[in-house]
Parts: structure tokens; C-alpha cells; sequence
């Protein structure tokens, strides 16, 4: 059987962080006596990953899920616990596991702003042993996959915050890296461009088998990317599964938006006869009635005759509200 | 070889950046000529009024001149540049992209060290190798080749100690994220501009053995003017490696250190 490519057990990262009280006077205590208090930051995780899998790693902010990629990644010791990425403990750094791995952040830039893409391209592609023809092959696919043909000789400084994820997204796959790091990649860029990366992602991960773990505060990201999802909160594994299944064991409701070919008197009458049934605030005219899913077929039977309806759909909740609802309760 | 070939990538990189500001140019090379020009007039001042200061001639002082700008040129050329963008407010750490230093396959401190080039302190480099030659020529026939020979020695401690000395105090940016320590060098380097042996005993002390700046022109110069005995030669020698180990070791310690507690 092959080994899983990321393997993660019983990993815990404790920091140390300074505590003050407000004022002027504890600012002085402080200073003379410091007090500090230590926090779990992330406690105890179980994982496997395996070659060419995309992982939404989900998780309110402050959950542990950038202190669980800097683990991975290498940047970051561990407290306890053990971890092997790609054959290798991430955080011993070694030169031949920093070549096959790749960290790419929304919030922070690789690139050199005073220059073209292009030369730090070079540079990087150097740094990474890439020999050249392999260089200017993954380069030219890159660029291709990403339409960035236009950006390559304008200073970074220059570019656009999607234009410049773009460059990013090539800085990090140059050397071709077997497992990447994705935090936060779509931070801040505009729809168009967020679909954009998204199908770039699908598509590399699909012809070049990475392993990705992606986390991301925008649902979408996570929906169209990954099939799987690990769920963190308060530093604790709650969740680690299939999206769909997350969805439907949190969320036994449908919704059904309804809209009548005529105003209709009696409709929160007819509500009130089924007890599961709730009624939703109204959108752009329609009723909106959030019902239990093995309720659904009965209730629609019973509006298409009883009254003249104009459109009828039945959708699952926005899965936001589902990950909200995880994030207040703070469990599956 | 490979680490050449990335130095000389580093080079022409930073050099590409720097050229775009077209401004500079003429800025730094009028800064170069300045420095070099007060450095020379205020030399010719004193020494129109005394042949010797506390045993230093005028071409011994001017070696050390010369000394003094070359590691300074050394020192923005590469060192500084390099070095500083770790700290400061605006500095890698601060900002967080310290992260891609840590993750690239290369040695840190050699990446840390050599990867951000100005090329116009090579202004600097030249003006102070003009400055060593005339010396140079002006010490004349006292020279020989062993003289020569234990002045480049002593000029390589020089640097490697002036790079050490850098290095250790970028290195407390580990514990101190928004600081920047180099300045407390950058000070005092003004300082070794002279020869160590004209200031009081406790700020000789302070220059030579704590915060070496005073070391790094006075030795190679005495070496040039003859007047260094093998003893003291050794003992920089030996000063510096064990500076440059100590420093390295304080920069790993740094790297642990980031490694264990950044967020």
C-alpha cells in the first residue's frame, strides 16, 4: 500500500504569549515582571492525506489552521506530536523537502517589487536547482494555464493584488512541487478573479496530481476545490470528512422558495398545520420555508395543490450558514 | 560553485532594481566623492600641522583612510543591504515574509546575507581602492611582499569581523522583531576612522575587543605600515573566526528561536 503523503499524529503546538492588564501601571510591571500565559494553539491532531488529495482545512479565525500549515510546511516546531510530508519531518528543513513542497499566503508576498515577475522567476528557479529546460517548460504552462502572458515585464510593484496572486501562484509551482500550502489564496481578490484561480487549481491539481491543502475563509473556495474538508476549532479536530456529508449531518433542512401566481391570504395558516415547518424571512418576493429533508416530497405535493404556484425550488442551505452554525456551536 | 553562481544572480537582480531609480546614481556617486573628499581634507589639515599623531605618518593614516572606506563600501555594497531587510519595521520578520526565507532549499544565513546587492557603494570600493594605492605608493620602498601579503590577510579579518559584527547584531532581531539593532555598528564605525590608539584607554577597550570597529582599520593599516607583530596577527586572526563562529552560532539560535514561537 502506499504511503499517505502527509501523516500527521497527535500534533500539539503551545505558545507562550505575553499577558498584560490595561493601563500604565501594569505596562510597568510588566516591564520589570513579566507575566505570561500559555496557549493551545493546536491540540492533539490526527491526519492522513494522500497523493494528489485537495483538503479545505476550515476553521474560524484563530482555530490553529496557519499554525497547523507552519507546522507542515516546516516553519514552525511542534510542541508534540509527530508529522511526516512527503517521507519527510517537515520541520528539519532539509533542502530536499523544501524543494518538494510550496507555501503560498493571500496576505504575504514572495515576489521582489521593484522587478519584473520575470527575474525573480529566474532567481527562484535557480534557487531551486530547476534545470533550464524544465524551467522554461513549467514556466510556459504556468503562464499559459494563468493567461499572464501581458505581466511578466511589469515591475510587481505595478500589478494588480489578483495579477500579483497570479505571479505568487507561479513563484510557488516553478520547481513543481509534489504537496502545496494554500493560505488563504483568493484573500481580497474580486469574484471574476477568485473563479479564475480556482480553475487554475482544478486543473493543475488535476494534470499534475499536487497534494493541496488549502484553508480559506470564502466557502466557495473550498466547495468548487475540495472534495474533503478538515474542520478546526479551538485547536481541536472536529470534523474531517466529505463537504457533503458535513453539510447534511449539520443541516437536515432544505429550504423551498416559493412565489404564488396571485397573492395568497391564508398561507401562514397553512404553515401553522405542519409543526417541522418554519417560516424564513421573504426574498425578492419569494416565501421562503426551511423544512426537514424527509418532509420535502409531502410538503411540495401539498403547495403545488392546494395553491397557484408560479416557481418552486428546493435548495440546501448556503453552506456559510452551515459553517456558522459549527462556529457558534462549536462542534459536528 | 552553486553558491557563486547565486551570489552573481542576487548581483544582477538587485542591481536590475536599483537601476530603475535613475536618480540614485548621480545622488550616491556625489555621496561617495563627499565622503571620500571631507575624509582626505581633514587628513591634509592635521597633518599640515604635525609630521606624526601618536606614531602615525600621513601615508599610514591614509591607508587607514583608505581601509576605513573600503569596508564601508564592503559594508553598503552587500553586508548592510543584505542584512537589514530582515529587521526594521519594514523589515522581513516584522512583515512575516521571513516565512519564504525559511522555506527556501539554501543555507539561511548565506541566503540572509548575500541576497540584496547596491551596486553604487561600488563607487565606494573604487574611490577606497585608489586611496589604498596611493598609500600604497606613497609607504613605497619600506614595502615588501610579506607585508603585502599580511595586509590583505589582516584586510580579509577585517572584513570577515565587520560581517560578523553585523551579523550578531541583525541576529537579535530574533528577539526583537521591530528594532534595528545595526545601527548601534553603524555609529560607531564613524570611529575607525582614526587609529584606535588616539582614543582614551576605555573607549580603545570598547573598539578593539567589545564592539571591534577601532580593530578593523587600525590592524590591517599597522600591518601595511610594518608596525604589527606577528602575535597580534595571529590573535585577530583568531579573533575574527571565533567572532564569525560566535555570530553564526547566535543567527541559528535566532532561527530556532523564530521557529518556535512566530504565529
Amino acid at each position: 500500500m502506499n504511503q499517505p503523503m502527509i501523516q500527521v499524529r497527535n500534533l500539539t503546538k503551545n505558545y507562550t504569549v505575553p499577558e498584560r492588564a490595561p493601563g500604565l501601571g501594569a505596562s510597568i510591571k510588566s516591564l520589570v515582571k513579566p507575566q505570561f500565559r500559555e496557549v493551545e494553539a493546536v491540540k492533539s491532531i490526527h491526519l492522513s492525506i494522500d497523493t494528489g488529495e485537495m483538503v479545505g482545512l476550515i476553521g474560524p479565525n484563530g482555530a490553529g489552521k496557519t499554525t497547523t500549515l507552519k507546522m507542515l510546511s516546516g516553519l514552525l516546531y511542534p510542541t508534540s506530536g509527530e508529522a511526516t510530508v512527503a517521507g519527510f519531518i517537515p520541520w528539519k528543513r532539509q533542502p530536499d523537502y523544501l524543494r518538494r513542497i510550496s507555501m503560498v499566503m493571500g496576505n504575504r508576498s514572495a515576489m521582489n517589487w521593484d522587478i519584473p515577475p520575470l527575474d525573480s522567476f529566474k532567481v527562484l528557479s535557480e534557487i531551486y536547482r530547476v534545470p533550464q529546460q524544465a524551467y522554461q517548460q513549467t514556466l510556459d504552462e504556468l503562464i499559459a494555464l494563468l493567461d499572464m502572458e501581458a505581466l511578466l515585464k511589469k515591475p510587481v510593484r505595478n500589478l494588480s493584488l489578483g495579477e500579483r496572486m497570479k505571479c505568487e501562484l507561479v513563484a510557488g509551482l516553478l520547481y513543481q512541487p509534489d504537496v502545496m500550502f494554500l493560505d488563504e489564496p483568493t484573500l481580497g481578490l474580486d469574484i471574476a478573479m477568485q473563479r479564475r484561480l480556482r480553475t487554475f487549481l482544478k486543473k493543475y491539481n488535476d494534470t499534475h496530481a499536487v497534494t493541496v491543502i488549502l484553508t480559506s475563509h470564502y466557502m466557495a473556495d473550498v466547495t468548487a476545490l475540495c472534495p474533503r474538508v478538515i474542520l478546526i476549532h479551538h485547536g481541536e479536530l472536529i470534523y474531517d470528512g466529505d463537504l457533503d456529508t458535513l453539510a447534511k449531518s449539520l443541516a437536515p433542512f432544505k429550504l423551498i422558495k416559493i412565489q404564488f401566481a396571485s397573492p395568497i391570504d391564508n398561507f401562514s395558516e397553512f404553515i401553522s398545520q405542519f409543526s417541522s415547518v418554519e417560516e424564513l424571512p421573504s426574498e425578492q418576493g419569494h416565501h421562503v420555508l426551511r423544512i426537514p429533508r424527509q418532509e420535502i416530497p409531502q410538503v411540495t405535493a401539498t403547495l403545488l395543490e392546494q395553491f397557484p404556484v408560479a416557481d418552486l425550488t428546493v435548495e440546501d442551505p448556503p453552506i456559510e450558514a452551515v459553517i456558522d452554525q459549527i462556529y457558534e456551536e462549536g462542534s459536528v | 560553485m552553486r553558491h557563486l553562481k547565486l551570489i552573481a544572480s542576487f548581483f544582477k537582480v538587485s542591481t536590475q532594481a536599483e537601476l530603475a531609480y535613475r536618480s540614485n546614481f548621480f545622488i550616491r556617486l556625489l555621496n561617495s566623492f563627499l565622503s571620500l573628499g571631507t575624509g582626505v581634507l581633514s587628513l591634509v589639515v592635521i597633518f599640515n600641522q604635525v609630521e606624526t599623531i601618536n606614531g602615525w605618518s600621513l601615508p599610514g593614516t591614509l591607508a587607514l583612510l583608505g581601509i576605513y572606506l573600503l569596508l564601508g563600501g564592503l559594508r553598503g555594497l552587500f553586508i548592510s543591504p543584505s542584512l537589514e531587510s530582515v529587521a526594521g519595521m519594514d523589515g522581513e520578520i516584522w512583515q512575516g515574509t521571513f516565512d519564504f526565507t525559511m522555506l527556501r532549499p539554501v543555507d539561511k544565513q548565506f541566503l540572509v546575507s548575500f541576497r540584496n546587492w547596491r551596486i553604487y557603494a561600488l563607487f565606494d570600493v573604487v574611490l577606497a581602492l585608489g586611496v589604498l594605492i596611493y598609500a600604497i605608493i606613497l609607504l613605497g620602498e619600506t614595502l615588501s611582499l610579506g607585508i603585502l601579503l599580511s595586509f590583505l590577510l589582516m584586510l580579509l579579518a577585517s572584513v570577515i569581523l565587520l560581517y560578523s559584527s553585523l551579523l550578531a547584531f541583525s541576529a537579535l532581531v530574533f528577539w526583537n522583531s521591530g528594532f534595528l539593532f545595526t545601527w548601534i555598528i553603524n555609529d560607531l564605525f564613524q570611529l575607525a576612522r582614526y587609529p584606535v590608539g588616539l582614543y582614551p584607554d576605555w573607549l580603545r577597550l570598547i573598539l578593539t575587543w567589545i564592539i571591534p570597529v577601532g580593530l578593523m582599520t587600525t590592524i590591517p593599516a599597522q600591518a601595511l605600515s610594518g608596525t604589527l607583530s606577528p602575535a597580534m596577527m595571529a590573535i585577530t586572526l583568531i579573533f575574527s573566526l571565533a567572532t564569525l563562529a560566535g555570530a553564526s552560532w547566535l543567527f541559528r539560535r535566532g532561527l530556532m528561536k523564530y521557529a518556535s514561537a512566530s504565529s
